[in-house]
């Protein structure tokens, strides 16, 4: 049998969820530009029915709980393209101040090549001339200052890369210690039965911000998770974090380890992966490169020089420095040894006028001196490459900005708040909230008349 | 289904995409240039650099071919002065030839065959610019010394080096002859048949033979005096190639690295009105939700 009291215990029932229902909806629309937040559904769902034979009665309504709406695997996706993406940033803005080195502009290695050549060409129609002797000197010493401030460039560029990847190791820190705290708040919760929505958004938020610096592997557990980088080093086990360290390695550059192992080669992604790339990888190629065509370079001219006889009828000494053996710093530490432009062995023997050997060294110019190339074709093949390896990481991180974006669209479908959405909702649980009052009036009235009956009949 | 609630990201996007391009032609617009930077288009970057190398090398060459002219011009003009004089001492032989000439008359005769030796002398010694010319490579030293002891009355101090000078990527041109060939070549002495032709005037005898020497002498000369006119002649040749080299290479440049500005400016004004149209529709998406009309 039912009672007056069991319907107005519905009613007030009715008025909680609806108020629940509600907040819910108000979170929302406070939330709409959250960046990373997913919209809450009340899950409404009525009550255990009570069974009075024959009869069974409803007995309400409960708001179950408030769920957040997100597609893990999506987050996923969106997690591996934010690495992706973190990664082509920072490569993409080191290989774009990389290239600046080799936009062919005055003073830049190539033309200091040809003008060598050209000052060599000009020294051979009068090879006693000591104007055109001097020419010489300075268009190998502007050659020699071109290839130092190349190879300089690309060291500071790779010493300020080794700044950022300290930066952005202590970036990694501070957030996977966040999110360790943040797996800790969520495990409480859920543990209570209660819903952990927005500190889960927090963390997805979070790791988000961490895929975008390293390449993270997303191992869920009960209540909790576990973040490691792609070769398996751990970032965060549930509440505990691991922070990762740099350490100057022999080559002056720091490393990144993780308890004491050295894991800097075995990151790829992220923006850290990009650094690392671009540190440890593409502009050391680079500078090889420039490496190798400094030394080829000095070492054919000194085998020239030293083959032929100075204004004064005396054997060649070399016109550059020795360059290393191995060719390594060989840009970088470039410098003309002479100064006296008597010095430069033009004659092919010995009498002042022969202009022998000044022809032998201007023919340098298109022999196959550095890989089977001439110096200014292999000077173009390292233009072509660092415009190449530029172009390309460009274009993947084109390609991977829209991937995101649509990955981003999709989340947003699912996810994201939509004003319109929760007007209807609001406007639905506050029409279900005026009804459900409405029907404490209603019982008020009917309670009032049975109490005035008992009051006729007293 | 449920459509993404908010469209502002992808306009953003839009009009950042739409934005980068309008930099990206306004640079080229500025710069006349459609590779700025190697990853512009990495080919036509590596392209330029060597257009960049052989369109200098070419402006070199004809800066070297400057420098020579100047000196093969002088030899050539040098070698025309020591025709003329050779044909004056011939003419001055004939005349002392004549039987009717006396002794006192070939003394003057002589005199002035020998104003014609160190005439000769100082056109085989020429300087150009600091260097004797017919020297050999031994361009310091005055490559003629007067020498009483020599039967020639001169003796060349000079060497047989000659010096070639490249002057287009496969073109080098030989730029001198020394005197041991022009002047003082076994059997074609110069210097000798003078010397010979002022013994006989003295003497009164052979003056004929002499005459014949120093003819051959002038035949001699003259033809050697060729190699000067087709360096000269190749010289112009050179120049006249490498201009249009340049014109080849300056036409090579542009197409692989200039802007192509009606491409451009057509490409910038629909990004300009694809920028604005994006703009316009942030503009009107303006949020109007439901919240508006629950009044």
């Amino acid at each position: 049998m039912s009672s007056l009291n069991a319907s107005l215990a519905i009613a007030l029932s009715g008025l909680d969820a609806e108020q629940g229902a509600m907040a819910a909806t108000t979170n929302n629309v406070a939330n709409a530009n959250t960046p990373g937040y997913s919209r809450e559904v009340p899950i409404l769902a009525s009550s255990d029915p009570v069974v009075v034979d024959p009869l069974t009665f409803g007995t309400g309504v409960t708001l179950q709980s408030v769920e957040s709406i997100r597609d893990p695997i999506l987050e996923s996706r969106i997690q591996q393209e934010t690495q992706t993406q973190g990664q082509l940033g920072s490569l993409v803005s080191a290989l774009q101040q990389t290239q600046v080195n080799f936009t062919g502009k005055t003073g830049d290695i190539g033309s200091a090549i040809t003008s060598f050549f050209d000052s060599i060409n000009q020294l051979s129609t009068n090879p006693s001339d000591l104007s055109l002797r001097q020419g010489v000197l300075t268009a190998a010493s502007n050659l020699a200052t071109a290839f130092n401030s190349t190879a300089n460039n690309l060291t500071a560029q790779d010493q300020s890369l080794d700044q950022s990847v300290i930066q952005s190791v202590g970036q990694i820190n501070t957030l996977t210690q966040q999110i360790a705290q943040l797996n800790g708040q969520i495990s409480d919760l859920e543990n209570v039965g209660e819903d952990a929505g927005s500190f889960i958004d927090q963390r997805t938020q979070a790791i988000d911000q961490l895929s975008s610096l390293v390449d993270v592997s997303v191992i869920p557990s009960d209540n909790t998770l576990t973040l490691t980088t792609a070769n398996g080093t751990p970032l965060v086990t549930g509440q505990q974090s691991f922070q990762l360290q740099t350490q100057t390695s022999a080559s002056g550059l720091h490393g990144v380890y993780s308890q004491g192992n050295d894991i800097t080669s075995s990151i790829v992604s992220g923006q850290l992966g990009g650094e690392i790339a671009a540190r440890d990888r593409q502009i050391p190629a680079i500078q090889t490169q420039v490496d190798t065509l400094a030394a080829g370079l000095a070492n054919a001219v000194n085998t020239v020089q030293t083959g032929g006889f100075d204004l004064n009828g005396n054997t060649g000494a070399d016109l550059f420095t020795l360059p290393p053996a191995g060719g390594t710093g060989a840009a970088a530490g470039l410098s003309v040894a002479i100064n006296n432009p008597a010095l430069i062995a033009a004659s092919s023997d010995g009498t002042v006028g022969s202009n022998g050997n000044a022809e032998a060294m201007y023919a340098l110019n298109s022999q196959p001196l550095i890989s089977g190339q001439s110096p200014t074709d292999y000077y173009s093949g390292i233009v072509f490459n660092v415009g190449n390896a530029t172009a390309n990481a460009t274009a993947e991180q084109n390609a991977s900005s829209l991937v995101l974006q649509q990955l981003n669209d999709q989340r947003s479908t699912i996810s994201g708040v939509s004003l319109d959405e929760e007007a209807a909702n609001l406007v639905q649980y506050q029409q279900a909230y005026s009804a459900s009052a409405q029907v404490i009036t209603a019982i008020n009235d009917m309670m009032y008349a049975v109490i005035n009956m008992t009051t006729l009949t007293g | 289904m449920r459509v993404n609630p908010n469209p502002y990201p992808d306009l953003l996007a839009a009009v950042n995409q739409t934005q980068l391009q309008i930099d990206i032609d306004e640079q080229q617009i500025t710069t006349g240039l459609s590779v700025n930077v190697p990853s512009d288009n990495p080919a036509a970057a590596a392209v330029l650099v060597q257009n960049a190398d052989q369109t200098s090398q070419a402006d070199q060459f004809q800066r070297s071919i400057g420098g020579i002219q100047g000196e093969i011009q002088n030899a050539d003009a040098a070698l025309n002065s020591v025709t003329a004089a050779l044909q004056q001492a011939i003419s001055l032989g004939v005349e002392g030839a004549n039987g009717t000439v006396n002794t006192s008359d070939r003394a003057a005769l002589v005199t002035q065959v020998q104003g014609i030796q160190s005439q000769l002398l100082n056109l085989a010694n020429l300087s150009y610019q600091g260097n004797y010319v017919f020297a050999g490579t031994a361009t310091q030293t005055a490559p003629y010394a007067l020498d009483p002891s020599s039967s020639s009355g001169v003796s060349y101090q000079g060497n047989s080096g000659t010096n070639s000078v490249t002057l287009g990527n496969h073109f080098a041109l030989q730029t001198n002859l020394p005197g041991s060939q022009l002047f003082s070549a076994s059997g074609n002495d110069m210097f000798q048949s003078i010397q010979d032709l002022i013994t006989s005037l003295e003497s009164g005898t052979g003056i004929g033979t002499a005459v014949t020497e120093v003819s051959n002498s002038l035949n001699y000369v003259d033809g050697q005096r060729v190699f000067y006119g087709n360096a000269l002649n190749q010289l112009t040749a050179q120049q006249t190639y490498l201009s249009s080299e340049t014109t080849e290479l300056a036409q090579q440049q542009n197409t692989v690295g200039g802007a192509d500005l009606t491409t451009v400016i057509s490409n910038l004004t629909n990004s300009q009105t694809s920028l604005q149209a994006t703009l316009e529709a942030v503009g009107q998406t303006a949020r109007i939700d439901l919240f508006d009309y629950l009044k």
